[in-house]
């Protein structure tokens, strides 16, 4: 009789424990970092998981993600990307791939954004030494030339263009030298120079 | 009769032992390392009262090895010390490197990494006029933005500059009934920050 009441205890233990430890629900954190993402629509999925990664605060487009459910020891996942910003190209998945042994933090997402080309036209440069900037992006104009082009610049990055050097004996203003980059080129740029 | 020759043959060849690990043939240490990313000439390292100029090496981008004129012996202590940084460069023990100061002979090889990065500075300057908020100013699309608040006097863009860098900065927008005009607006940075970049802004007429 006693022997009974214990068999019946123990199966109920194993039961309870089943319930609250097996299932979907695991122990360990998945998740990791990403780049690139400055506005919504980045969704991973891992099997049937799904996460939608909020805008990056930082800034920069950088910041860390995890998925709200756990995963087990031992279970195996696979992080993909489902869903895109709409200003990024693609979007590759590092250390996408594994075996869960203890908590992931190294899945890495890096998004690439589309660039746009950044352009425009030059009027009247009859010397050499005419060089623009945008930021850290240098360009000579030669004398003589009616159009540049700048670096591409990244969907929704902005953009200014001034004068780093003028020619030899003239001087030029830039025009529309300062903006956002939208979905498309920009090629309004002029930059004009006297005498 | 017996104990009495492996005595003495003991002996022997505990002297036959001590002759042939110590004495003249001593093990000597190099103290040596790499450099990563040196651009430019300045770099001395101090160890054991020596210092050495590291150059950088013919091809930028590539690594420099550096190594002590003076050996070391087993035990001897090293700390090897950056005593002068190079022209335009900071350089460090590399930040997955445990040490530069250890026991010769403790490791196999002496081999102590350092990197060195390019210097930045901030660049910004006076603003004056500026009446009302809404001003946003761009170092192109590389530099970030910096939007200076009502009656500021001042401002730097928080996004330091790279040595050899070209900064270009713009207006991005204007604040209401006010046009700003940048000075001194575009250059390309060298060791000191920049302070000039100044902005006046004058009421729409």
């Amino acid at each position: 009789m006693k022997r009974f009441y214990l068999r019946a205890g123990a199966a109920l233990a194993c039961a309870v424990t089943l319930t609250a430890c097996g299932g979907s629900d695991g122990e360990l954190l998945l998740g990791g970092s990403y780049a690139g993402v400055t506005k919504a629509g980045l969704v991973l999925t891992n099997g049937d998981q799904r996460f939608e990664v909020p805008a990056s605060t930082a800034g920069n487009g950088t910041g860390s993600f995890y998925f709200q459910d756990l995963v087990s020891t031992d279970d195996e996942y696979d992080v993909k990307v489902v869903g895109m910003p709409d200003n990024v190209d693609k979007c590759d998945v590092v250390n996408g791939k594994g075996r869960a042994a203890f908590n992931i933090t190294t899945v890495q997402v890096i998004c690439t954004f589309k660039k746009h080309k950044l352009s425009g036209t030059v009027a009247n440069l009859r010397a050499s030494g005419l060089i623009l900037v945008n930021g850290s992006d240098r360009v000579e104009v030669p004398a003589g030339a009616t159009g540049f082009a700048m670096a591409e610049v990244p969907e929704d990055a902005v953009y200014g263009v001034a004068i780093l050097q003028q020619p030899a004996n003239q001087a030029c203003t830039v025009a529309n030298g300062s903006g956002t980059m939208g979905k498309n080129d920009i090629s309004n740029l002029t930059v004009t120079c006297a005498p | 009769m017996k104990s009495f020759l492996i005595r003495p043959a003991l002996a022997l060849a505990l002297a036959a032992g001590i002759a042939g690990c110590g004495g003249s043939d001593k093990a000597e240490f190099t103290v040596g390392g790499t450099v990563y990313n040196l651009l430019y000439p300045g770099l001395k390292l101090t160890t054991n009262g020596t210092t050495i100029d590291v150059a950088p090496p013919a091809k930028a981008g590539d690594q420099t090895s550096f190594a002590f004129p003076n050996k070391l012996e087993y035990g001897d202590e090293y700390n090897v010390q950056i005593t002068g940084q190079p022209l335009h460069q900071d350089c460090t023990l590399a930040s997955n490197y445990p040490t530069n100061a250890d026991t010769a002979g403790r490791l196999a090889q002496i081999a102590i990494p350092y990197s060195c990065v390019l210097q930045t500075h901030t660049i910004g300057g006076a603003i004056s006029g500026l009446t009302v908020a809404g001003l946003v100013l761009a170092n192109g699309s590389t530099g970030g933005t910096v939007a200076p608040a009502k009656d500021a006097t001042s401002y730097a863009f928080s996004l330091p500059v790279e040595y050899k860098q070209t900064y270009g900065v713009t207006v991005l927008t204007q604040p209401a009934g006010l046009t700003c005009r940048v000075s001194n607006p575009t250059g390309t940075m060298d060791d000191v920050n920049i302070t000039n970049i100044n902005v006046v802004c004058a009421p729409n007429t």
